[in-house]
């Protein structure tokens, strides 16, 4: 009875990675191939690895770095932007005694339920008519509409667990409140401003929707960018195995570092609106 | 140079929107006097302490150091030094950045700096952790570091708010004995705030006893053990508290379970409270008859609990052995260990 | 709670020694936070609040971009139209299937993999991670990923799997019914480990010793799952319930990746057919009229999750 129990549940687990890890696996499998052990059947798993395929994304004629480069300057700029808004913001929610408090909060948990459908529509006319489409500024400002809400609750949570003692004692050691919050009170959080940081990048690398209307030539991440691999007359399957892989790297690593942190910030992010892409 | 500290307090009341924590207090406190607040919790004491750094300002009433009204300034320029209950130590400075902090921010000259902040660590012995983080610090340590960095202002006034409560039992005492001889001789006036009379009672030169949001009393810890104003107070300071007992005037001597106690008040009538603290009762042959219920043996000395006139009277007596459970016993005392109060008002009766 | 002397709170104002410091400095305090929250605040009016506005007044306007020349007030004539549409129903039905589908499936299967790992006293830590992997990728990879190397026939692995199995080459995402399993089938992979991880840390959380009572009490297993563990992860489920509505209402990226709602209109959940009408076939006016009630269904369906869930918690 006992070995049959804990024979099941290593047939689950095992069934577990296999479904979870495979796709991934094979994606970078593929990436190492060449395009007819790609195309084998039945589908080869030892094969005689190549990095063809990384050449070519990189350094042939569609090099994808460009794109690698436009996705950095999106999530980075994002990120930066929306740090620089949520840190005083979610301070303030936090620790200030601010009438209407409870009414800010629901607001910025409100914004979420908007459909970004239905915030790309109209701000698609906006910056067609003052012509900043296919610009990083317009496709940076509006991934504030997810990234900043979601920063803004994280930061909250973090905020919220420094005892209020701490800006009595600053206070009454002679420091003003922006020396407060400056000197005493951000270097508390610094884990949770990693934290955060790592999740607005991550949402900004992911995001689909607003970087399909809005890119054009000169920005074009690689989520948009793989698409040049994949055209009605032909598919270049090793290149495109490679330039998944190169666009999964960033946020893996990332997700790997934070993955302590990873619940806190999906479950806060999600119910208050970040996972959503 | 006048001695600095003078703190004095004028009709300050606190409202929080409808609710009064503080319902309108006066009262002085003399440079260089060690002034404890006391009271339960909620009763006002810390709300008048965080008046007087300044993290909270009062609705009415002025408040006044060494003659100048502060009523208006915020904590950062009052100049007042101050211990928290949970010593709030800056966890990601070391014990020497947190002692310097206050200076830096008075912006200090550097080498000025050094000095002061070594001074303040070897007064309160803690020269040799300066570089650790708080984290890295015992409870003890830790409360050393929080009375480093309100040593360092050279503050005139100290005020601590129950600095003690974090400590275990053994600490406790030890740190209450520096304290006291810290604060002389650094000649500075402390305000002290505790829920702990015997704390109170052992450091204060002078202490007010807060209760729903008003100073009940105010006095030397003496005065206020010796003559409590009301069964309020005569309830509240001692351990064990103050028995008291119902009885009744009989043409201005009261009457204790029927019978007449040997002092006069200049009332006639009335329904009133006997007090008697429980180390000035006396268990023996002779007196009232009582009951012994509980014995709780304290080693040295024992307190027990008796029947009397239907209710509880303890009594503090040498000798654990000495009554057994279930012993019927006969209960004294003297009449100057009598207090009388007013069974309708609480206030205290005086003896004619 | 400290109670108003009789005297107290009844006393005028006007009273001498009034100085009102308190008020002062609570004035103070309410500027400074005013002053942190304002950037904030004008940032994310007009990234959500402002579009939200001028959203509605789009659905108002007849607004095609390959039709200029018609373009103007139209009123309440968007709205009419898609009432009528009946390529709009399917869209909700669609969506309503996706969503629960996908939210059931990553439930069931996360906690049913959470109780299992519960067990394991080592390994935690690789689960964790491998968890992670699908939750951080970007839902366009992981489309494509699986769009061209697991779906794809004769070589994608799924397909092989599904020839070796006997059932022959199928048309994975070219067959309307195919499609559509397939499209909830990718969004439960992305997915469901995220579901796992939430449970996964409530179950952690839960005290040892209300186990150890049960099973004094003669709890079996069985009746410890029903009436202590699901009681207990009751709060955390529908939180994930919530969340995971909330994202299969507006996914996007994968199905846009892997079907592009088709074939024909198989997979175009509401969604998906707000952003067609919208930048493919260049009705603006009418796309966002759809998007206005995409927002209407998700308002609904938040209020009832919500409900549901103050109900339970009371």
């Amino acid at each position: 009875m006992k070995t049959l129990r804990s024979l099941a549940i290593s047939l689950a687990v095992l069934v577990f990675i296999i479904a979870w890890v495979f796709p991934i696996l094979w994606s970078v499998l593929n990436s190492f191939k060449t395009e007819q052990d790609i195309l084998a059947y039945p589908p080869k798993f030892f094969f005689e690895p190549t990095l063809a395929a990384y050449r070519e994304v990189l350094f042939g004629s569609q090099s994808i770095l460009p794109n690698v480069w436009s996705s950095f300057v999106i999530s980075i700029g994002t990120t930066v932007l929306t740090m620089i808004l949520a840190i005083p913001a979610a301070y303030a929610l936090a620790r200030l005694r601010v009438p209407g408090k409870r009414g800010a909060g629901f607001y910025i948990l409100a914004t979420q339920m908007l459909p970004p459908v239905g915030i790309i529509i109209p701000y698609f006319l906006v910056l067609r008519n003052i012509g900043w489409m296919d610009t990083y500024q317009g496709i940076i400002i509006i991934y504030l509409s997810f990234s900043l809400p979601f920063a803004i609750w994280l930061m909250v949570s973090y905020f919220e667990d420094i005892p209020f003692e701490m800006e009595e004692a600053a206070a009454v050691d002679g420091a003003g409140r922006l020396t407060t919050l400056w000197r005493i009170i951000i270097p508390q959080v610094k884990g949770g401003i990693a934290v955060t940081v790592v999740f607005v990048f991550l949402n900004a690398w992911n995001e689909f929707l607003f970087a399909v209307v809005l890119s054009g030539n000169t920005v074009r991440p690689v989520t948009i960018a793989m698409f040049n691999f994949v055209s009605v007359e032909q598919t270049l399957w090793a290149q495109l195995a490679a330039v998944s892989v190169i666009a999964m790297l960033p946020v893996v690593v990332l997700g790997v570092i934070a993955q302590q942190h990873i619940v806190k910030g999906l479950t806060v992010g999600a119910v208050k609106g970040g996972g959503r892409r | 140079m006048t001695a600095r500290g003078h703190v004095k307090v004028e009709k300050v009341a606190k409202l929080h929107g409808q609710v009064a924590a503080l319902k309108g207090v006066d009262f002085d406190i003399r440079p260089g006097e060690f002034f404890a607040l006391l009271g339960p919790s909620g009763s006002g004491k810390s709300t008048t302490l965080r008046l007087l750094a300044g993290l909270d300002k009062p609705t009415r009433g002025r408040i006044l150091f060494d003659g100048k009204d502060v009523t208006a300034l915020d904590a950062q320029h009052r100049d007042v030094a101050m211990v928290f209950q949970s010593y709030a130590l800056y966890p990601h400075m070391t014990v020497r950045q947190n002692i310097a902090f206050p200076l830096e921010m008075a912006k200090t000259p550097k080498t000025e700096m050094a000095e002061r902040v070594e001074d303040a660590a070897r007064k309160v012995s803690i020269q040799h952790l300066l570089d650790r983080r708080p984290g890295q610090l015992s409870g003890g340590q830790q409360q050393r570091c929080a009375l480093a960095r309100a040593i360092v202002r050279r503050s005139g006034l100290f005020l601590l708010d129950e600095p003690l409560s974090n400590l275990d039992a053994k600490l406790r005492l030890e740190t209450r004995a520096e304290l006291k001889k810290l604060q002389r001789s650094l000649g500075v006036t402390a305000v002290y705030v505790t829920h702990d009379q015997e704390e109170a009672l052992t450091l204060a030169d002078r202490m007010a006893v807060f209760m729903e949001g008003e100073i009940r009393q105010i006095g030397s810890p003496a005065e206020v053990f010796a003559r409590p104003n009301s069964i309020d107070i005569a309830g509240f300071i001692g351990s064990p508290p103050m028995n008291l007992m119902k009885a009744r005037l009989d043409n201005g001597t009261p009457v204790l379970a029927g019978r007449p106690l040997p002092l006069r008040v200049k009332q006639q009538a009335g329904e009133i409270v006997v007090g008697v603290r429980p180390s000035a009762i006396t268990i023996g042959e002779e007196g009232m008859p009582a009951r012994v219920d509980l014995v709780e043996n304290l080693g040295d000395n024992a307190i027990f609990d008796l029947s009397f006139d239907g209710g509880l009277v303890r009594a503090r007596g040498p000798d654990p052995l000495a009554f057994a459970e279930g012993q019927q016993v006969a209960i004294s005392f003297d009449a100057k260990d009598i207090h009388l109060f007013d069974a309708a008002s609480g206030h205290r009766l005086e003896a004619a | 709670m400290p109670v108003a002397g009789p005297n107290i709170a009844g006393e005028p104002d006007a009273l001498p020694g009034l100085t009102g410091h308190d008020r002062i400095s609570a004035r103070r305090e309410k500027r400074f936070a005013t002053a942190l929250l304002a950037p904030a605040f004008l940032a994310l009016i007009a990234t959500t609040t402002f579009p939200l506005l001028f959203l509605i007044w789009i659905s108002t306007q007849r607004m095609d971009l390959a039709m200029p020349f018609m373009d103007g007030f139209a009123g309440v004539d968007n709205y009419r139209q898609l009432l009528a549409d009946p390529r709009f129903w399917r869209s909700l039905v669609l969506s309503l299937v996706y969503t629960v589908s996908t939210v059931v499936l990553q439930v069931v299967i996360g906690l049913a993999l959470a109780l299992l790992l519960m067990k394991m006293k080592r390994g935690q830590t690789l689960f964790r991670i491998i968890a992670i992997l699908p939750v951080v990728l970007s839902p366009a990879i992981v489309g494509m990923v699986w769009r061209s190397f697991m779906l794809t026939p004769e070589f994608g692995v799924i397909d092989y799997l599904a020839i070796s199995a006997g059932l022959g080459s199928q048309n994975w995402l070219g067959d309307p019914t195919m499609a559509m399993i397939s499209v909830i089938v990718i969004h439960t992979w992305q997915w469901t480990p995220f579901a796992f991880m939430v449970l996964l840390a409530s179950l952690a959380a839960l005290p040892d010793e209300i186990y150890e009572a049960a099973r004094i009490d003669r709890a079996g297993a069985w009746q410890r799952f029903i009436r202590i563990t699901l009681p207990l992860l009751r709060p955390a489920i529908v939180m994930v319930i919530i969340m995971r509505t909330m994202v299969a209402l507006t996914a996007f990226a994968a199905i846009y990746v892997v079907t592009a709602g088709g074939p024909g209109t198989a997979t175009e959940i509401l969604n998906l057919y707000a952003y067609r009408k919208s930048f493919t076939e260049l009705s603006l006016g009418y796309g966002s009229a759809l998007a206005v009630a995409l927002l209407i269904v998700t308002l609904l369906i938040s209020a009832v999750l919500f409900l549901m869930r103050r109900e339970r918690a009371a």
